[in-house]
């Protein structure tokens, strides 16, 4: 053990390092303002969306792979907003990213990823033929 | 509009002209949050879902009501609601994992200090009017999660004598959890869109209007 590692000089290097990585002072705290936190790690590859996928083996497994989405969205960032492809590198159901991995069935007829549309006016509503639970009091017109 | 026709094509073309004239409350407190136009890859998002005012006072009316909705979205505290297995991995999302302190949602034993209440688990027979006594005792803004296929819908027990099929025949649901049991996981992405929901709220703006 070398005495940098006693004197926990390594995470003071650590710390520094995150922060170049996310481009300095400022550019760190505006990291910490969007998603709350401050890693360094190896940038593995960015998807169609922009979405950047990063890992580091220094966090522990379940942490160590990460994703920054991208900076468009903002605030309005979302679980459901990495596309299937990096979902399972995401989650450990594949060591290997979708642009290394040869196995990856690719046809035309793939339909587009989307994200979870709830709320906007793209969401999915299945056709109903049934009488609808809620029927509402409409009050009679003065005549 | 696109609200009231998602109500239904059952609903009567008397009600569109009756809610024009702002007379028809329960269909316009469903307008009052709207639902956003549907996101595309690849485009700025602002933070604020209101971005189409035309005037100052407009503006300033928006932008109470993104400070009002920040506020209520990041300081959920539902009520601690658990009927049957979901409120195990209720108690998941409150452990240290998924730590939902983080997000501002803290478990609260008394309905008259909480927003949210998580139908966790089989809604019966016996308890729905508990469960009904409990959300009208909550104030005002109050959201409801239903959680699980049992308060969804009945999941299991959808044939049994007992049990109310579907919570939301008991209280208004905002957001539905699938699963049996959802996981913890699931039930902290529902919070989330419970706060993505909030977030479009108007309520200055309805105000203003008026």
């Amino acid at each position: 053990m070398s005495l940098g590692k006693i004197l926990a000089l390594d995470k003071l290097t650590n710390f520094f390092n995150a922060l170049r990585q996310n481009g300095g002072i400022k550019g760190s705290l505006y990291k910490l303002y969007r998603q709350d936190e401050l890693k360094d790690g190896k940038l593995v590859g960015e998807d169609k969306y922009g979405n950047k996928y990063y890992e580091n083996a220094r966090y522990f497994y379940g942490r160590n792979r990460w994703v920054e989405y991208n900076d468009k969205v903002y605030l309005n960032y979302d679980g459901s907003q990495v596309p299937a492809e990096w979902f399972g590198w995401l989650h450990y159901k594949t060591d290997l990213p979708p642009h290394q991995d040869p196995s990856r069935p690719k046809y035309k007829w793939m339909a587009d990823f989307t994200e979870n549309m709830s709320g906007t006016t793209g969401q999915y509503v299945p056709y109903s033929t049934t009488r609808s639970k809620v029927e509402p009091w409409v009050p009679k017109k003065a005549a | 509009m696109q609200a009231i026709k998602a109500l239904g094509a059952a609903a009567p073309s008397t009600m569109l002209s009756v809610v024009k004239k702002g007379a028809f409350a329960p269909v316009v407190e469903k307008i009052r949050q709207v639902h956003l136009p549907a996101p595309k890859p690849n485009e700025t998002r602002p933070y604020s879902p209101f971005q189409d005012a035309t005037n100052m006072a407009e503006m300033a009316v928006a932008r109470l009501d993104d400070l009002l909705n920040w506020g209520r979205k990041g300081s959920m505290w539902p009520m601690t609601f658990g009927l049957a297995c979901c409120a195990v991995e209720m108690m998941h999302i409150a452990a240290p994992r998924y730590d939902m302190d983080r997000y501002g949602v803290v478990f609260r034993a008394s309905p008259r200090q909480s927003d949210v209440m998580i139908v966790a688990g089989t809604l019966t027979n016996k308890m729905a009017p508990a469960l009904r006594k409990v959300y009208d005792q909550m104030p005002d803004p109050r959201w409801v999660i239903s959680m699980g296929s049992c308060a969804n819908g009945g999941g299991y027990y959808h044939y049994s004598y007992s049990v109310v099929r579907g919570c939301d025949r008991i209280v208004p649901v905002d957001i539905y959890v699938p699963g049996c049991p959802p996981t913890a996981e699931a039930l902290l992405y529902g919070v989330l869109q419970l706060q993505k929901k909030v977030k479009r709220m108007k309520t200055v703006q309805i105000w203003y209007r008026k």
